[in-house]
């Protein structure tokens, strides 16, 4: 444990965060992606998070939503096959958008830590002090 | 007039009262072993992990400039660990003149 491990924990929360938002703006942004059926739909992106064992967190990973998608009529698209379908992605809208605002509140909470972090070394700082 | 001598009546238990201890010369204090704490060299420390920590935030710095900085917490993070460490550092000096200064001032 350092003297900048508060810091050092927030930076690793926030580094966290900055890829979940990441994450969730290409999904958000993929959310109309359309594909013909013999393709792979969009498959969204979930960000796997892990503990470290001497405080803070690491990005573990990515998971991936399934590439089967959503089968969705539309005749119209010139992507449609025979019968008429395309693929779209599985990704539910609501969720990605409170995963958005929980993301964002995570991080500023993190920049709070640092807030929080810097008042108190800045105080410790101060001890016999004229 | 007769003058009527004074008697005191023996006080019981004053023989228990034990001798003060006698005072044990306090031991010098002395420096743990292995370790450099002159104060110089441990401000010369101070200073040399100071340097360490800004230049990373100078580096940062430098690519938040050219575009090439991924996330903006890495940069805004070392500069506030090169602030708090250059203050620590700058109050160690204080206080090291401060008792050079008081040293000086004593009377011979």
């Amino acid at each position: 444990m350092g003297a900048f491990d508060t810091l050092r924990i927030a930076n690793t929360s926030l580094g966290a965060h900055q890829v979940w938002l990441d994450a969730l703006a290409d999904n958000i942004a993929n959310v109309n992606t359309v594909r013909s059926t013999d393709q792979d739909a969009f498959r969204a992106t979930y960000v796997v998070l892990d503990p470290r064992a001497d405080g803070g967190v690491d990005v573990e990973g990515f998971a991936q939503s399934s590439a089967e998608g959503r089968m969705v009529s539309a005749p119209d698209n010139p992507l449609a096959d025979a019968d008429g379908y395309v693929r779209m992605p599985d990704t539910d809208m609501s969720s990605q958008m409170s995963q958005l605002v929980m993301a964002q509140r995570g991080y500023q909470a993190s920049v709070q830590v640092t807030k929080t972090a810097q008042d108190t070394y800045t105080a410790a700082l101060q001890i016999g002090a004229r | 007039m007769d003058v009527v001598p004074l008697s005191f009546p023996s006080i019981s238990g004053t023989a228990s009262i034990n001798p003060a201890a006698a005072i044990t010369p306090s031991t010098a204090v002395q420096a743990p072993a292995g370790t450099d704490t002159e104060f110089g060299s441990m401000v010369l420390d101070g200073l040399d992990r100071l340097e360490g920590l800004t230049d990373k935030a100078d580096g940062l710095a430098v690519q938040a400039a050219t575009g090439k900085l991924e996330n903006i917490h890495d940069y805004t993070i070392a500069a506030s660990e090169a602030s708090v460490a250059s203050q620590l550092t700058v109050a160690l000096r204080n206080k090291g003149i401060e008792a050079f200064n008081e040293i000086m001032r004593m009377q011979v």
